[in-house]
């Protein structure tokens, strides 16, 4: 096991496609979050910058850098079908690796990459949190922080779709314009088909970017304004409501063990010549 | 001797292509086994299969005895068509993604890469290798960790005369010190220099089976000609001394059966009243014998 993730290191670090997109990624995600203060001198009353404030930086960070995560299956995507041109999973098998080991090694990959897109949302978070606050106690800054959990999730069952087009296909621009097409225009035009069904929110893209949703905003502009005027019925039908929350967090759990089980499937059957 | 591989009924199609149909073959520990035959008849799929590359459709077959594992391929060094490594990593960091696989040390490296004469470029992107040099890395990184067992499918493809010498020595010395060598190769003499059993595989259809010494022996073959071939045939026929009567052009062409010399045809046909005036000696060459024996039933 450790062994296997010191091989993908030296695979991943080493592979300069890998680094770039990954420094893309971080370009991006600093983008995406410096725009937020820019954007708030533009509008009046509300700032956006409250955003910013724990507990609820934690939420509000987590919705807006969740379409990163697909640059992330992006990667996997690439380093996957990189060994089938490569031909070097045939070279590793040859050499004595399973063919769960082929997929326990990409599997780690992606939990690596995982954990390092959580962490960058954490600390990111954090750092946001602590400048933007006017009150500091340890309970305000830490409530909400069960959003990474569901952050991780978010980011590897996302990749896993990534590691699966990439063993079905194996080509690596076919991969690539496959899952983009499955996110862009698959996702959402099954969702608007099925506008008028409860089903559309067991769609499996929908029940991932529903692990980090939208931010209660209207709650939490009111509460800045301090009215006291409870939430009207109304206000709160404007929040796309959905599956509860477990039931959504065991959905991502069942769609991530099928389509790992998917991969498994795949491996044992490739011929790696 | 031990068993080492047992191959039991293997079959693999490639959609209508047949690539090897309903293969037997036993290999022990210790042998330099030779699996020959022209292009396209089975060798790589063969090789593939027993090193997990790609899955039988039939058959089945044992490492050590025992139903194949991820686990066996460690103590075995294969090397199957051409070698494929990253090619943005430098051959170290290459053999160290080996080492991890096969769980050895990485001190190993320096050994096989001195052995294989690439130790100047060791620090190289295996991308700019040549074509040569890939090949010659592909036989370093099967030689790591000293394994008993080598798997080797066409080592000298792309070598210059040179390299095709030295891998030859590289291969007999490992013959040499008891290894196993298991070597697909079309070219019969690089089988004839370096194995002692044979394997000939046409088609996918395992034709012929045994030592090399047997297998491909030479032949012993006479022209002989006399007043009265048709009578000199029929004796020589039912004298045991010969194991095939051809005509050729007005003359007999014998295959002598082992051990028999021309001196005693021709005695044999002088108690016969025959006199020979014409003999020659046709020695058959092994190629000719290797074209003759893939050639048969085609
Ligand atoms: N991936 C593949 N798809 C379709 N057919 C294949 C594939 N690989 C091999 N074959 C076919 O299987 C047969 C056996 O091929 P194989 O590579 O085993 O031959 P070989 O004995 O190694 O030949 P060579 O001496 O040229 O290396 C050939 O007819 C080949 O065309
Ligand atoms: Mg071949």
């Amino acid at each position: 096991m450790r062994k296997l993730l010191h091989t993908e290191q030296i695979k991943l670090f080493n592979y300069n496609p890998f680094r770039i997109t990954i420094a893309l990624y971080l370009v991006a995600f600093t983008l995406g979050i410096l725009i937020y203060p820019a954007i708030d001198k533009e509008i009046p009353v509300i700032s956006l910058s409250d955003l910013f404030r724990f507990p609820d930086v934690w939420l509000f960070l987590a919705w807006i850098t969740e379409p990163y995560n697909a640059v992330l299956a992006l990667v996997v995507i690439m380093i996957t079908t990189k060994e089938f041109s490569d031909h070097t999973f045939k070279t590793q098998v040859v050499f004595g690796l399973s063919r769960t080991d082929l997929l326990l090694q990409k599997l780690l990959s992606i939990a690596f990459l995982s954990l390092f897109a959580m962490l960058l949302v954490g600390l990111t978070s954090l750092a946001l949190g602590l400048i933007y606050s006017y009150k500091l106690t340890l309970k305000i800054a830490l409530e909400n922080t069960w959003i990474l959990g569901k952050y991780l999730l978010a980011a590897f069952s996302y990749m896993t779709i990534g590691l699966m087009v990439a063993l079905l296909i194996k080509n690596t621009a076919l991969s690539l314009i496959t899952f983009l097409a499955l996110r862009v225009f698959v996702d959402p035009v099954l969702w608007l088909l099925l506008r008028n069904h409860e089903i559309r929110w067991y769609l499996p893209f929908r029940t991932i970017t529903r692990l980090t949703p939208v931010p209660d905003l209207i709650e939490i502009f009111q509460r800045k304004m301090n009215s006291a005027e409870p939430i009207d019925e109304a206000t709160m039908d404007i929040l796309p409501k959905g599956l509860p929350e477990w039931l959504n967090v065991l959905m991502v759990i069942l769609y991530t063990s099928l389509v790992i089980y998917g991969c498994y499937r795949l491996l044992q059957r490739r011929r790696f010549t | 001797m031990k068993e080492l591989l047992s191959i039991e009924g293997l079959s693999k199609s490639y959609k209508s292509i047949r690539a090897i149909h309903n293969l037997h073959l036993l290999i022990s520990e210790g042998q330099s086994f030779g699996i020959l035959g022209p292009n396209g008849s089975g060798k790589t799929t063969t090789l593939s299969i027993i090193t997990g590359i790609i899955r039988q459709d039939s058959g089945s077959f044992k490492w050590f005895g025992e139903e194949p594992v991820s686990e066996h391929r460690k103590s075995i060094g294969s090397l199957i068509e051409s070698p494929h490594f990253y090619p943005y990593l430098n051959l170290e960091k290459n053999l160290r993604i080996i080492c991890d696989i096969k769980g050895i040390s990485y001190k190993d490296i320096p050994r096989v890469l001195e052995m294989s004469r690439l130790i100047q470029r060791r620090k190289s992107r295996f991308s700019t290798l040549s074509l040569g040099m890939k090949q010659r890395l592909g036989l370093a990184a099967a030689m790591l960790g000293d394994p008993q067992v080598l798997v080797l499918d066409e080592p000298t493809n792309g070598l210059d005369p040179e390299g095709i010498a030295e891998v030859r020595e590289l291969v007999n010395n490992q013959v040499g010190i008891g290894k196993t060598l298991i070597l697909a190769s079309h070219i019969l003499s690089e089988v004839e220099k370096i194995c002692s059993h044979v394997a000939i595989l046409k088609k996918g259809e395992l034709l012929a089976n045994g030592p090399v010494r047997e297998l491909l022996a030479e032949d012993e073959i006479i022209e002989v000609s006399c007043r009265d071939n048709q009578l000199l045939k029929r004796k020589l026929g039912s004298s045991g001394l010969v194991s095939e009567i051809e005509e050729e052009n007005g003359v007999l062409v014998l295959t002598l059966k082992e051990r028999v010399t021309a001196h005693e045809i021709n005695a044999f046909a002088f108690s016969c009243n025959l006199v020979l005036h014409h003999m020659l000696s046709r020695k058959r060459s092994l190629e000719s014998q290797f074209l003759e024996l893939v050639k048969e039933e085609s």
